[in-house]
């Protein structure tokens, strides 16, 4: 079942044709289906934020289309796509994105909230994912008194508060310390192999991304090539690392 | 590049921080220039001594210094918090503290020497122009808008001293500490504070004490001192109250937890708020419950004063006419009074036999005799009195009387062929007769008796005038006329029958409701003034600081927002809960500003009867706030505005 398609995705920012404007993306086509866990990878300024943004209907592409669960989202309005967003999609940000003047717990709920969901079934499902993710006893603290990798965690658990369809995350393991980061990526692996999450990583770390399934690089704002994970986690690595090197360009995480 | 090019380029690249300041700084000269221009003006310093007005202008003066010290340290931490990460920048780059320092004295003296300049040309402009304005409105036509070296120095030297000491305290922790690590540290600061619902709810108690105290206390001996007691505690209650209050509602609201989770964005951003602003929240609140508070007191004193004036003048114009001037004969009088427009409705003339008994201890006791018809024409009574019967009237209002109800059976007057005794039917209380004339003893006897006491007695004979327009307040003139007529100087002084003791000018004044109305608003005139000018710069003030502190956090709610944002909340989402927290930010305050002073305004009325027995305090109470309410919502939506186009822009 195809989750995520996009066709086509051109991105210029400024107005194009003049001086001082940017193509961040020069047409790039996508599809994911259910279940999948794909990194985008690439050089410093190909456009992986932008993608990543545009697919999930942040920002708006130039021209090109996406379309998730069948619904074209560029042609809703924003609230239509801030509201499509919170039901249908999860995130995960590199600085977390976490409420300063909410709890760990609140802070998991908070698309629930927005949802008007009711208390108890909003209690029920924070326990159960801050028992899978191993934060249940922080529930109560403040963001800032929790650790990088408890603050990732939060961040994964309201993500996926909502059951989307797909979770999004841009660099999230872009802050944290290697032995964190593993964490955070096992947990990404646990949810797609229990949950049957799909997941949509964009990373400048080669190990994060041998976590996942598939991996797509992309530069200058077009896709360059792809691999799909056959053996295991240190050959995928391995792969990784060669394809890095002919794309060239300075891949400074090596 | 120099380094000193680069900090030149940044400063020009980021000019509305230096702006922001400047400003502050600026509106702080210019609070005080206009002040000074009030408390140093040279015809109000002689009201000030005669009318003992000092605390009307020195209560001010120290708030403002107060509120002054508080502004500019909050206006220059503003400054500094957003200059730090530049400064951080610097230090990475090579520069030391010590030359950091010399960066920000060499700003600071800049920004205060324009902000001087700026103040005193501003507060010069806008003085001069509230001048022309209240003045006139007042009727305090004989001060004018006038400058004088004193009111120079005065704000420059104040400005400097409060300035020097928020640049100092920077200064001194740049040098001592190391500003990377304040940096971080900044951080730590920033986080939520102690949460102590207890404490929320003790601070409820304080202000309800500090509330029921005044009610106990004001009336009683040592009210003003008490007075300074109530308003700390209160104050400490409320500082309380604003910072934990909402935590302990917080507790109170999880209790419910569907209610809690639905309002979760609302409610813990008040707590927020109120907890990260608390000082800021608090001298706003105090500003508006001082101002509030002292206007409705002045006007409520002003209308009091001006009631007991209307009781005590049952005439509008009264006055007595000694036999020496008796050579004015009514057709003149007639004359003076006749006016088109405001014609006499009521002219009552009473002739008056006034003798002077000398006490055991050498004062006088001042007897006005009348007769009893005259007597019934002024108080439409109806009592008859036989031979030596007399009547004792006392001209004053009862509840006053007190001891001069001495009953006096048996009233001896000594005449020239032997003492003539006359006894009493009756002690009449009441307030018929302006009092402002100092006639309060009357002894009342028939029409020939009167005669024969004026044939038997030393006294002297005079008429006493009673008149009523159709209306006072036209009759400046007209009192003004016969107040030229009835000079002093023209008339002989009876210094042998009255002794050294007793002022000639008793006598001869006229007591009008026009002058005691002017003696009123003299006095409080001037204190409505002061308050007024006083309302509107903290007025001003409490919306800067309001302002300034939404502002000064922008980039932290956009950032804010923008994590909202893309987590799905919606544009209309995000702006109901900016107006949310915008209105609280300014409701908060003036609500419970209000409050305080509507207690306070309860408790001091208790004095005088309670407020449900002085509903124009009442009313008073609720214009002031009406108008401060009103002011306050088109602020309010102004800065709606600005933050709703400043949040919500491109999206
Ligand atoms: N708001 C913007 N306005 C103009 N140009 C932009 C904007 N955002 C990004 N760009 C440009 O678009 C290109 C792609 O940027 P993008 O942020 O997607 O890169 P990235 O792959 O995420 O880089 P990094 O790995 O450094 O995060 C870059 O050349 C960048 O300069
Ligand atoms: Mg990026």
């Amino acid at each position: 079942m195809v989750i995520l398609d996009a066709r086509n995705i051109v991105k210029i920012y400024g107005e194009s044709l003049e001086e001082g404007s940017t193509t961040a993306l020069g047409g790039i086509s996508l599809s994911m289906k259910k279940g999948e866990f794909v990194a985008i990878m690439g050089p410093s300024g190909s456009g992986k934020t932008t993608i990543l943004n545009i697919l999930s209907g942040i920002d708006k592409p130039t021209s090109g289309e996406v379309v998730i669960e069948g619904k074209a989202i560029s042609e809703m309005s924003t609230d239509e796509l801030a509201l499509f967003r919170r039901q249908q999609l999860g995130f995960v940000f590199q600085e977390f994105n976490l409420l300063d003047s909410l709890t760990v717990k609140e802070n998991i709920m908070l698309p629930m909230i927005l949802e008007k969901k009711g208390a108890a079934e909003m209690e029920e499902k924070v326990q159960s994912l801050s028992k899978f993710f191993g934060i249940d006893t922080i529930l109560n603290k403040y963001p800032y008194n929790v650790s990088g990798g408890q603050g990732q965690r939060t961040a994964v658990s309201r993500a996926l508060v909502n059951e989307p369809s797909i979770i999004f995350a841009d660099e999230p393991t872009g802050n944290l310390d290697s032995k964190t980061s593993e964490v955070i990526m096992e947990c990404f692996e646990k949810i797609v192999q229990e949950l049957e999450a799909t997941i949509l990583l964009v990373t400048h770390d080669v190990f994060a991304a041998s976590y996942c399934q598939k991996v797509v690089f992309i530069k200058d704002g077009v896709i360059h090539s792809y691999i799909v994970k056959k053996g295991n986690k240190k050959e995928f690595l391995n792969q990784i690392i060669d394809n890095l090197a002919v794309l060239g360009g300075s891949c400074h995480d090596i | 590049m120099t380094f000193k090019q680069v900090v030149w380029k940044m400063a020009k690249v980021h000019y509305k921080k230096y702006l922001l300041y400047l400003l502050c700084n600026s509106f702080v000269v210019m609070f005080f220039f206009m002040f000074s221009t009030l408390y140093f003006n040279e015809q109000i310093e002689q009201v000030k001594k005669l009318e003992s007005l000092d605390y009307v202008l020195n209560i001010p003066a120290i708030a403002l210094i107060i509120f002054s010290m508080f502004f500019i340290t909050y206006a220059h931490g503003i400054f500094i918090k957003r200059r730090k990460s530049e400064f951080g920048l610097f230090i990475k780059l090579g520069m030391t503290n010590r030359d950091i320092s010399k960066l920000l004295s060499l700003e600071n003296t800049l920004i205060a020497f324009l902000a001087i300049v700026i103040g005193l040309l501003s507060g010069g402009v806008f003085s001069r122009l509230f001048f022309l304005l209240l003045i006139n409105s007042v009727g305090l036509e004989r001060i004018s808008f006038q400058l004088n070296s004193k009111m120079f120095y005065f704000p420059i030297i104040i400005f400097i001293i409060i300035y020097f000491f928020a640049v100092g305290k920077s200064l001194y922790l740049i040098l001592k500490q190391n500003l990377l690590q304040s940096l971080k540290s900044n951080k730590v600061a920033e986080s939520i504070k102690l949460k102590s619902p207890k404490l929320g709810v003790l601070g409820l108690v304080l202000i309800i004490g500090s509330v029921l105290g005044l009610f106990i206390t004001y009336g009683g001996p040592h009210a003003g001192e008490f007075l300074y007691i109530w308003f700390t505690i209160t104050t400490v209650g409320l500082y309380l109250c604003l910072s934990q209050f909402m935590s302990f509602f917080l507790e109170l609201a999880k209790q419910n937890n569907e209610f809690y989770y639905q309002r979760l964005l609302l409610l813990t951003s008040i707590d927020y708020k109120l907890r990260q602003l608390t000082s800021i929240l608090m001298l706003v609140t105090m500003m508006i419950m001082i101002t509030i508070l002292y206007s409705t007191i002045i006007v409520s004193t002003y209308m009091l004063n001006e009631q007991e004036m209307l009781s005590r003048n049952p005439f509008d114009i009264a006055f007595l006419q000694p036999e020496t001037k008796d050579n004015l004969s009514i057709a003149d009088l007639d004359s003076i009074l006749k006016n088109e427009e405001n014609p006499v409705q009521q002219h009552i003339v009473i002739p008056l036999y006034s003798y002077y008994e000398k006490t055991y201890d050498g004062w006088y006791n001042l007897y006005n005799i009348m007769t009893v018809e005259h007597f019934n024409e002024l108080t439409s009574k109806e009592v008859k009195l036989q031979g030596r019967e007399y009547l004792h009237y006392l001209n004053v209002e009862p509840e006053y009387a007190g001891d001069e109800n001495k009953v006096i059976q048996e009233w001896i007057i000594p005449g020239r062929e032997g003492d003539i005794t006359y006894s009493l039917k009756k002690t009449i209380i009441e307030s018929n007769i302006n009092s402002f004339l100092g006639l309060s003893d009357f002894i009342i006897v028939s029409k020939s008796e009167l005669e024969f006491l004026k044939a038997n007695v030393n006294g002297f004979a005079s008429k006493l005038h009673l008149i009523n327009v159709v209306n006072w307040k036209e009759t400046r003139k007209t009192v003004e006329a016969l107040e030229g007529i009835f000079d002093n100087e023209k008339i002989p002084p009876i210094l042998d029958v009255r002794g050294e003791n007793i002022s000639q000018e008793n006598p001869f004044q006229i007591a009008s409701k026009i002058d005691g109305h002017n003696r009123n608003i003299h006095s409080n005139g001037m204190a409505f003034f002061v308050t007024t000018f006083l309302s509107i710069i903290f007025f001003f003030a409490s919306f800067i600081l309001l302002y300034l502190n939404l502002f000064s956090e922008i980039d932290k709610e956009k950032a804010k927002y923008q994590k909202l944002y893309n987590i799905g909340v919606t544009t209309t989402e995000v702006k109901r809960m900016i107006c949310r927290e915008i209105t609280i930010t300014f409701f908060i305050p003036t609500l419970s500003g209000m409050g305080l002073a509507f207690l306070y305004v309860i408790s001091m009325t208790n004095k005088i009867g309670g407020i449900l027995r002085n509903p124009e305090i009442l009313w008073q109470f609720f214009s002031v706030s009406g108008i401060y309410l009103i002011i306050q919502i088109g602020f309010y939506l102004f800065a709606k505005r600005k933050m709703l186009s400043h949040l919500i822009q491109e999206k």
